[in-house]
């Protein structure tokens, strides 16, 4: 029907054009035709829909990333979007919202970004109706976790159960979301403008999602595992170095590594199930030996709740839901025939990662990557019990092989070369800030680097003490206090040495600094945190809501950032 | 510049820049990172009573760990003459538990030292010390050291007034400097100055470490002529008449180099009358200071400064300092350089209780309780502490009615056992500490001296001389803290497992001995004590000491490298003194 010439131009043209761009140049033509069917003067559309709340929950900055990709390109669209993450959200704002879209990942065991749980939290208290309310939801997870996606698709339900109406069906995404995510939000723009344009929306299906590749696994190999703490600690925590030629990372990166059940473990299972070794089984479509499952990829230590009741299930039998091995499981509970084990496998979940904030800086420690594993001990009816990771790292002999992959956080960078850091890292929250002051050590930056670090004892638990003195002699480390927490009667944590120091803590914020807090979660980062809100009451002489209102501001400036667990 | 227009040691300068060795503490102990101090400080600490060490055993394994060296105070307390109260000996074993490694470790200047305060706990360890009356001011550094006094009371009736000039010579000898009081136990600081001037060390102390000892003949248990300055009671029917005096003891050499050598003291004569003795000392002290060497630490000593200017220069200097003149060296004998173990009671009845401690270290361990003994004797508060320069202590001043009480404890703690079976030979040993702990050591001494006395007792055993009082030494390395050289036998590492040996030494401490063979380890040691205990034993005549016998026949005629020796030999002609007219010392 075309004039062969004009063809070419058209196919031309639209060649240059992305798959979002084209489901957008479908939804103008449309209604381009619709609009010039009325006047004769040709205006393009606006789609009436100008005005949408892009909301994210995240951890480790995925989320956010793709939040402000998103409002970039929806205001080449002439679409206003707010975006905000979920901890700022306000939530009398949630009945009156129109066109939402939130962009969640998942955290610890199928839970929320902390940044999310107050969020999270009040759609699943609050039986408010959302009827004004289209949204679109766009999981971000890990398909090597046992609940995949897990906030995202209760955040999904959640809104649908209030009232509101999806405008784009759930989208799940694995490690490598990038494209897969934009093709999500094309299709969203595309409802959006159609919304206006045309009621007929589904023109195009939504792109048929290619199979996940998964992340980079990297093989390296462990060149030393020593422990750092010396004779007579209570701690034992390990500084392994692995040779890993190919590896990219950036200081602030963790290790993701999927541990090993001990094979006294599996073997003591598959004799108990008397189950041939070598026989194959096909899991996650792969085939694997009984062995190799229960080795690699099977957790069977602490099995969750939820497993269990799926155990009580299959075998039907009350059990009552307690987290416990699968070998005391299967022991206490046998499988009435071991021709069950491929039931068995399906109900198992994966062994989760595990991530060790990475010690070393590309800069310092060409080809090698560095973690700093703690053993977790912890007792059980007596009885003396590691933590599955960090016993299977640190006990790693030197030579061998390991694989891992880089987990990427965004979210904890150092800032620009000029500007000053403090660090607050007791324990093995010293990993990534070793990593900060080698690389600005080997690049020369020019900000002033404040470390705050703690553990129990000066002479057996100061990690990385020859390193740090170096740095501190080189003029690397500007200022270092140390809390060590059983030298003397009363204890003493880092808090306690921010407060001693809050005066000059506080003309290092109002100068810039940036603040890094990174160890365990509770009760440390909490404690920290609220000696930061007394420190900026006292010392920027505030009121307590000033004072919160400066610490909301250092987060919302990435100034003030965490890295705990 | 010093005397002698070299520059000034790097020591020196440091001691001047110190502001009365005040140095820079404050910073040092503020420095949270390392458990150590600047490093001017470490020559300065040592004025403070302690000394900066790190755990050899533990260097490579921490290295490895990336900590660094394990450092630790080693802290010494001045008890002058060895003597200190039941309540004192009961916070120090407190403190000692609470703060230290929890040995007690009794020196070879009859004081007490620990081991292993970590930096944190030095204050607080100073602190208890000052309130029970105890301090660690000047045991160490280029000071008056620990003045030593003969610890065994039933020597002579003249004991406690002759104790009294130690404790004078220690009190006027002490720094003036208020550092001490403002840096370790939070004392006011000083603003004026002044009140601290020093007419003694001045602002730049001694040039070296400056020992001073007394002791009461027949015995010379205090091993007098290895100190800078020696005294030496004269004693005539039961009364005090003054003092000879003697300068230039010292023991530490250096392997392979004849430049640094021991020697005993040189006798110049005699003083009487207490003012006058005092007098003597003080100005001795300041000869010292004017003419020591103050740009080579390893000559610095008055025994060298001696040598140098010669004893006549000394002698009139000294008069002229004091204003006086000395009288001719009056005679006097050593019998016996040794602690009486046991119970001995003295001219008033009180008892005496001394007791073997091997190397000088009170601890419990699998074999004996006896750091808990002693607490339990000290809680009686009926006896009196003295310790040893031979590293044991004496339990004294008890009461006829008391002593079954200590009597009862020391049994019950199988002490009295213990020192009962203890040989000859390892009662009359000794060993330093070196390793793991002294940064000086080159081979063990205190951790490896039990163990190879358990080797060598057999031999003597073997050639019938288990009960000869053979008085044996140990150290690690040249220093010579265990005064190996004014033993019989003297055992000087050389190297790890490896040890020089000397022999000829006489057993009164007037002569010292000479190297025989170098760099000798276990088995050849054993193998030639093998050979010179058989000797000896077919050859000796009646009554000839080990160490008199090995000098006539193997070192005698050793080329007199200035050694030692030589200076005895002029110093103290043998067997003991008929005619003093002869002694060089003295024909001036
Ligand atoms: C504890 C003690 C040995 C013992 O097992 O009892 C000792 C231990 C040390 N002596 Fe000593 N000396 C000890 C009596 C001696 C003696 C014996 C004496 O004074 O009768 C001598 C030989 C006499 C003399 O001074 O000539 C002695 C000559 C030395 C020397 C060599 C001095 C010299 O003139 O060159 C050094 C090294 C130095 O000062 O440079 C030394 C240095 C040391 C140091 C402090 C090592 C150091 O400088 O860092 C040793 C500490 C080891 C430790 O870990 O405890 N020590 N030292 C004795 C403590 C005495 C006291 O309470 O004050
Ligand atoms: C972002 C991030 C960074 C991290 N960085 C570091 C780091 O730098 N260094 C570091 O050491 N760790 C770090 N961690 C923690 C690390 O990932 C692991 O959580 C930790 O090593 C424990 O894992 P594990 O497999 O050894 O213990 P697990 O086997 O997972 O056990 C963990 C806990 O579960 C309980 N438990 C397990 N089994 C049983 C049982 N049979 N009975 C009863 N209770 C049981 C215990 O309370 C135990 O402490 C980080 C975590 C995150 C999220
Ligand atoms: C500690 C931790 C636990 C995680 N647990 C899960 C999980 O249970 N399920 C899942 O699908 N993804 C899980 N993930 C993967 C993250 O959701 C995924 O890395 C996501 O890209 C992070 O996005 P964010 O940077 O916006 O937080 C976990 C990640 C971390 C660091
Ligand atoms: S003799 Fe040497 S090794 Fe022994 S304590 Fe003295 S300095 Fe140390």
């Amino acid at each position: 029907m075309l004039v062969s010439n004009k063809m070419k131009l058209v196919e031309e043209i639209l060649s240059t054009f992305t798959r979002e761009e084209l489901f957008w140049l479908n939804g103008y033509i449309a209604g381009k035709f619709h609009s010039t069917s009325q006047t004769e003067t040709a205006i393009p559309v606006k789609p009436s829909v100008n005005k949408i709340t892009i909301t994210y929950g995240t951890e480790t900055g995925n989320s956010k990333k793709l939040a402000s990709e998103f409002a970039a390109k929806a205001k080449t669209r002439g679409i206003n979007a707010k975006i905000i993450s979920l901890d700022q959200y306000r939530l009398n704002d949630l009945p009156k919202e129109e066109y939402l879209l939130s962009i969640i990942s998942t955290q610890g065991d199928g839970e929320p970004p902390a940044a999310a749980k107050k969020f999270y939290d009040h759609i699943h208290k609050n039986d408010s109706k959302l009827n004004k309310l289209k949204y679109g939801v766009l999981a971000l997870g890990d398909t090597s976790y046992p609940l995949f996606c897990k906030a995202g698709e209760d955040v999904d339900q959640q809104l649908n159960k209030l009232g509101g109406e999806r405008l784009m069906p759930l989208r799940k995404c694995d490690v490598d979301y990038e494209s897969e995510a934009h093709a999500w939000f094309g299709q969203v723009l595309h409802q959006l403008s159609s919304i206006a344009n045309s009621n007929n929306t589904d023109i195009f299906a939504p792109a048929v999602t290619k199979k996940s590749t998964g992340k980079k696994i990297y093989n390296g190999t462990i060149l030393s595992n020593t422990n750092l703490n010396d004779r007579g600690s209570n701690k034992e925590t390990h500084h392994i170095e692995i040779a890993a030629d190919d590896i990219e990372y950036l200081p602030g990166d963790s290790l993701g590594v999927i541990p090993e059940n001990p094979v006294t473990a599996v073997e003591a299972i598959l004799q108990l199930l008397d189950i041939d070794r070598t026989k194959t089984f096909s899991f996650r479509n792969e085939e694997v030996t009984a062995f190799g499952l229960l080795k690699k990829k099977l957790n069977i230590f602490y099995l969750p709740e939820r497993v269990v009741t799926k155990y009580a299930g299959l075998i039907n039998q009350d059990i009552p839901p307690t987290k416990i091995g699968l070998f005391d499981l299967l022991r206490i509970y046998p499988l009435p025939n071991n021709n069950q084990f491929e039931q068995l496998i399906d109900i198992l979940e994966p062994i989760a990662p595990r991530l060790y904030s990475i010690s070393s800086s590309p800069e310092a420690h060409n080809g090698e990557v560095h973690i700093t594993v703690a053993k977790d001990r912890f007792t059980v009816q007596e009885e003396q019990k590691c933590g599955l990771c960090s016993d299977y790292l640190t006990t790693l002999p030197e030579e061998t092989n390991i694989e891992f992959y880089v987990h990427k956080n965004s979210l904890f960078r150092l800032p620009a070369d000029d500007k000053d850091i403090i660090m607050i890292g007791p324990g093995t929250g010293i990993a990534p800030f070793r990593s900060f002051l080698a690389h600005r050590d080997a690049t020369g930056a020019s900000g002033r680097n404040w470390l705050l670090f703690g553990d129990q004892h000066f002479v057996t638990d100061f990690l990385y003490q020859t390193e740090l003195q170096n740095w501190k002699e080189t003029g690397t480390l500007t200022k270092i206090n140390l809390a060590f927490s059983r030298d003397q009667q009363e204890k003493v944590y880092v808090q306690h040495k921010m407060l001693q120091h809050g005066q000059e803590l506080y003309e290092w914020l109002s100068n810039g600094a940036s603040i890094y807090v990174c160890g365990s979660k509770e009760p440390m980062s909490t404690d920290v945190e609220d000696t930061l809100l007394q420190i900026v009451e006292k010392f920027g002489n505030k009121t307590i809501e000033e004072a919160v209102q400066f610490v909301e501001q250092l987060k919302e400036d990435g100034r003030y950032l965490k890295d705990v667990y | 510049m010093a005397e002698n227009n070299q520059p000034l040691s790097s020591t020196e300068r440091i001691k001047m820049a110190s502001d009365g060795l005040r140095g820079t503490f404050v910073e040092s102990l503020a420095n949270e990172i390392t458990g150590s101090i600047n490093e001017d400080d470490y020559a300065l600490v040592r004025f403070h009573g302690m000394y900066v060490q790190d755990d050899r055993d533990r260097r490579d394994e921490r290295a490895a760990k990336k900590l660094e060296r394990l450092y630790s105070f080693m802290i010494r307390l001045r008890l002058t003459g060895g003597v200190i109260s039941p309540e004192q000996y009961i916070t120090l074993h407190n403190i000692a538990g609470e703060n230290s490694t929890g040995t007690l470790k009794i020196t070879t200047r009859q004081t007490i030292q620990l081991h292993g305060v970590l930096k944190s706990k030095v204050k607080p360890t100073l602190k208890a010390f000052n309130q029970a009356g105890l301090t660690t001011l000047a045991t160490c550094g280029d000071v008056n050291r620990n003045v030593l006094c003969s610890s065994h009371p039933i020597q002579s009736p003249c004991h406690t007034e002759i104790y009294d000039y130690a404790r004078e010579i220690a009190a006027r000898m002490l720094p003036k400097t208020n550092a001490y009081y403002e840096i370790w136990l939070n004392g006011e600081k000083l603003i004026d100055k002044e009140l601290e001037a020093d007419p003694l060390y001045q602002n730049r102390y001694m040039p070296r470490k400056f020992k001073v000892g007394i002791a009461i003949p027949p015995n010379n248990d205090i091993d007098v002529l290895g100190n800078d300055l020696a005294l030496i009671a004269i004693i005539e029917n039961d009364k005090l008449k003054g003092f000879n005096i003697a300068v230039g003891g010292g023991m530490s050499a250096t392997h392979g180099n004849s430049d640094h050598y021991a020697r005993l003291a040189s006798v110049l004569g005699f003083v009487s009358g207490k003012e006058n003795v005092l007098k003597a000392v003080y100005e001795v002290a300041t000869i010292q200071r004017d003419y020591g060497n103050r740009s080579d630490r390893k000559v610095a000593r008055l025994k060298y400064t001696v040598d140098r200017l010669g004893l006549p220069f000394w002698k009139e200097e000294l008069e002229r300092r004091c204003g006086f003149e000395m009288e001719a060296p009056r005679p006097y004998r050593f019998e016996s350089r040794k602690d009486f173990y046991g119970w001995e009671q003295n001219h008033e009845g009180l008892w005496y209780y001394t007791l073997y401690i091997e190397n000088g270290r009170i601890l419990d361990d699998e074999k004996l309780s006896l750091k808990s003994a002693l607490l339990e004797v000290a809680k009686t508060g009926k006896a009196a502490f003295t310790f040893t320069c031979n590293q044991n202590l004496i339990l004294g001043n008890i009461q006829q009615p008391d002593k079954a009480i200590i009597q009862e404890i020391l049994d019950r703690y199988k002490i009295i056992e213990h020192t009962d079976n203890a040989s000859a030979l390892r009662k009359n040993a000794m060993a330093c500490v070196a390793l793991n702990t002294c940064p000086l050591a080159l081979a063990e001494a205190q951790r490896y001296m039990p163990v190879l006395l358990d080797k060598i007792e057999p031999l003597l055993i073997k050639h019938g001389l288990e009960t000869d009082e053979i008085i044996m030494r140990m150290t690690g390395c040249p220093n010579g803290c265990s005064r190996p050289y004014a033993a019989e036998i003297g055992l000087v590492g050389s190297a790890l497992g490896k040890y020089n040996l000397h022999i000829g030494g006489d057993r009164i401490g007037e002569r010292l001995n000479k190297l025989y063979k170098e760099s000798l380890n276990e088995e050849e040691i054993l193998t030639m004590l093998d050979y010179l205990f058989g000797t000896y034993k077919s050859e000796r005549t009646d009554g000839e000491t080990f160490g008199d016998f090995a000098f006539e026949k193997w070192v005698h005629s050793t080329d007199l490298i200035r050694t030692a020796s030589s200076f005895s030999e002029i110093n103290m002609p043998k067997p003991y003194h008929i005619a003093l007219n002869e002694d060089p010392a003295i024909r001036l």
